[in-house]
């Protein structure tokens, strides 16, 4: 192994300096054979949680304690995209959670991409001798001058980073990475017991990640449809719940003559009619891309070109309202043969609201406020049987694919001034 | 058992700059820098290839070399004589390699530009540990103000 | 003629190697710690550990030929090629100059931002004396600094 003679004194020397590695190599087994015995409890910590934030503290938190290491993060895979995002960090400060790395950018980057594992033990002089090669480069006119550097979470001065993919059946979650500002910090000791880490905290992050997506998508489903709540959910349509302002048309309706039956009718009976009721104008509503905010026994509010933004907001609306009163007609003519006396009376307005989750955890609503809800359900206070009103702003975007009658100006409590009112009669082109 | 000793390894991560002696076929030795020797195995180490430079080619001609490594943690100095064995373009050591540089080389704006072309694979002949007297100057060591 | 920017380097705090090869062709390399161009600016004196110096000075007898590597910690880097002239045992002289190097080279790697924990045993373990003062004449210069004309002659 070396080139030291057979004499003697080399010969002892040899002798002693392998006993001097053979101990240190039983007591690194020991202290590793200990840290392996602590991260067998940490995995029955990690699975016994589906809370996401607890599962990465635990693992940050092993990482730490049990293998030493100080400088830690983790980042999980966008869903949607090829990037990282940091979810939770130890041992640095400010924490950067939320800092985003593309597939590809540094190490951490270049491990989610290739789904291996790296070790690097001196980004310093590699970083220092790629950078004098590109300065070369650049004034010989090779390349363009270097744009800002990536600012990459992490120690600024890092020289040694472990980063391993975590894989779930080679599907990749994220990425825990640990860093040192010394050379050559990490050994294939480390690769291993952070790899045994690793592959407990993927599955873990994974199930406590899909949980919570499950939580969140029913969530989601109670308010929108459920293609609306995936797309939502992968990060394809910004999350509505978040307070926001926009342009919206809002309907209401709801069914005349409907407390009087509710209190002379048995509850099976009128249950029995408003899942009918329900069953109908829900399709309606999905088929032209409407939203229900909410449905009150026989009232529903219905609002357009929000959560997804739509070409025709007002058009739909009416169009939908057409649609259902003449789906109710039919299902008069089955009601009042039972003796019910039932109509639908629907009002629409459009204009700006603030929309948003509201309500309190555990109980929490996508609504509107704005003058234009108040508006439309005054409108529908007001309709006759059989009638749909509309607001001016509302007429003024359908006044040429309907015929309507004026029936205003009414006062409508709320509102400062009188304010004019159409019925929409038919469409044009039709009897 | 192989004949790189464990504690060589810390010596092939890069942190100190490693040297390599080549001899062209018609005996002009060439004596060079390189940024880092890797560990493949206990009988193979590899150097990365990203320019056609002399040593690229005069292994090519030449199979022998010698590579002398140090590590950052003893700083002994290792002397290894080494005989180029193949070049690899795929593989887990070419993949290892090339994911290092490409990491580093994104960091600097340099992803696509400064990359690994091949793992060029020597077989180690022999190593040598380099076991000189570490001579201490007085004005290095102790220099004014550090008492 | 060796470039002013060479000369300066070898009389500075540049990193040394040299290379040479037996009559099989196989190489063989020392450390250099220390060397100094002649004033015909062709001929360079450098300075190899006697430890370390066996191989090279029986490869040298043999054939001649010599390629001493230097570079810096910013990666500027020169090769010079040539024919051995001659060798002898260092002394008090070159010694002193081989201190002064030693004390220079380590102010340049911690100005060029090695960590003092590194540069200091890096620069420590390197033995310089009992030594041998080797000389040739150098008869090619090449660029070796990584990037574009990396290899290529300049003198």
């Amino acid at each position: 192994m070396t080139a030291e003679g057979a004499d003697s004194p080399g010969l002892r020397e040899q002798i002693a300096r392998n006993q001097q590695t053979i101990d240190r190599l039983n007591r690194d087994l020991e202290r590793k054979s200990d840290q392996v015995r602590i991260i067998q409890q940490i995995s029955s910590e990690i699975t016994s949680t589906l809370d996401l934030d607890q599962v990465l503290e635990i693992v940050l938190r092993a990482t730490e304690r049990v293998l030493g290491f100080q400088h830690s993060m983790i980042l999980l895979k966008d869903l949607a995209e090829d990037t990282l995002r940091l979810f939770a960090s130890r041992g640095y400060d400010p924490t950067g959670v939320g800092a985003e790395v593309a597939f590809g950018e540094g190490v951490i980057g270049v491990v989610a991409e290739r789904k291996r594992m790296m070790r690097v033990g001196s980004l310093g002089a590699g970083i220092a001798y790629i950078t004098s090669i590109r300065a070369r480069l650049e004034a010989a006119g090779e390349v363009a001058p270097a744009g800002a550097a990536a600012k990459l979470p992490g120690l600024p001065k890092a020289q040694s980073q472990l980063a391993l993919p975590l894989l779930v059946k080679d599907r990749l979650v994220g990425v825990l990475a640990v860093e040192s500002p010394k050379p050559n910090a990490f050994d294939e000791l480390d690769e291993i017991l952070l790899r045994i880490v690793g592959n407990q905290a993927a599955t873990a992050i994974d199930n406590a990640r899909t949980y919570q997506m499950v939580e969140k998508l029913s969530r989601l489903k109670r308010f929108f449809s459920p293609q609306l709540a995936e797309l939502i959910l992968t990060g394809g349509a910004d999350d509505p719940l978040k307070t926001h302002r926009r342009e919206v048309t809002v309907a209401f309706l709801d069914l005349r003559g409907f407390t009087a039956f509710a209190e002379t009718s048995e509850p099976e009976e009128v249950m029995g009619v408003l899942r009918e009721y329900h069953a109908d104008m829900g399709k309606l509503i999905l088929e032209h891309e409407g939203t229900l905010e909410r449905f009150t026994g026989d009232g529903m509010m219905i609002f357009f070109n929000d959560p997804v933004p739509v070409p025709n907001p007002a058009e739909r609306a009416v169009r939908m309202a057409l649609a259902m009163r003449d789906r109710v007609a039919a299902l008069l003519g089955r009601w009042r043969k039972r003796g019910y006396e039932l109509d639908l009376g629907v009002g629409i307005a459009q204009g700006y609201a603030t929309i948003g989750a509201i309500g309190f955890e555990g109980r929490w609503d996508y609504g509107a406020i704005g003058t234009v809800t108040n508006l439309a359900a005054r409108l529908c206070g007001e309709a006759k049987p059989g009638q749909i009103l509309i607001a001016l702003r509302v007429a003024g975007e359908v006044e040429d694919l309907i015929e309507a009658e004026e029936v205003g100006p009414l006062a409508l409590k709320g509102l400062a001034k009188p304010v004019p009112a159409f019925n929409v009669v038919r469409l044009k082109g039709r009897v | 058992m192989g004949i790189l000793p464990d504690e060589i390894k810390p010596a092939m991560q890069g942190v100190i700059p490693s040297h390599v002696v080549t001899c062209s076929r018609d005996g002009a030795p060439n004596a060079t820098s390189i940024s880092q020797v890797y560990y493949v195995d206990p009988d193979h180490v590899a150097l990365s290839h990203q320019f056609f430079n002399k040593t690229v080619r005069n292994v090519r001609e030449n199979p022998r070399a010698v590579v002398w490594v140090i590590s950052p943690e003893t700083f002994d100095a290792w002397d290894l004589e080494v005989e180029y064995d193949h070049s690899e373009t795929s593989g887990p050591v070419f993949e290892a390699m090339d994911m290092q540089i490409e990491a580093i080389a994104s960091i600097v704006g340099m992803k696509g530009i400064f990359k690994l072309r091949a793992a060029d694979i020597y077989r180690v002949i022999s190593v040598t540990k380099n076991v000189d007297e570490r001579i201490p100057l007085p004005d290095i060591d102790e220099p004014a103000g550090r008492r | 003629m060796i470039p002013d920017r060479v000369v300066e380097l070898l009389h500075g705090p540049a990193f040394m190697q040299v290379g040479t090869r037996d009559a099989h062709l196989r190489p063989a390399h020392a450390w250099v710690i220390g060397a100094v161009v002649h004033a015909d600016r062709q001929t360079v004196t450098f300075f190899v550990p006697e430890s370390r110096s066996a191989r090279v000075l029986s490869d040298l007898q043999d054939n001649g030929r010599v390629a001493l590597g230097l570079g810096l910690a910013s990666h500027e880097a020169y090769q010079l090629k040539g024919t051995y002239v001659s060798s002898r045992p260092t002394g008090a002289e070159d010694i002193a100059l081989q201190e002064t190097y030693r004390t220079e080279w380590l102010a340049a790697a911690l100005q060029a931002g090695y960590p003092d924990e590194i540069a200091r045993p890096l620069i420590r373990g390197f033995a310089y004396r009992p030594g041998v003062a080797v000389t040739f004449r150098v008869k090619e210069i090449f660029l070796q600094t990584p990037g574009p004309g990396a290899g290529n002659k300049m003198a």
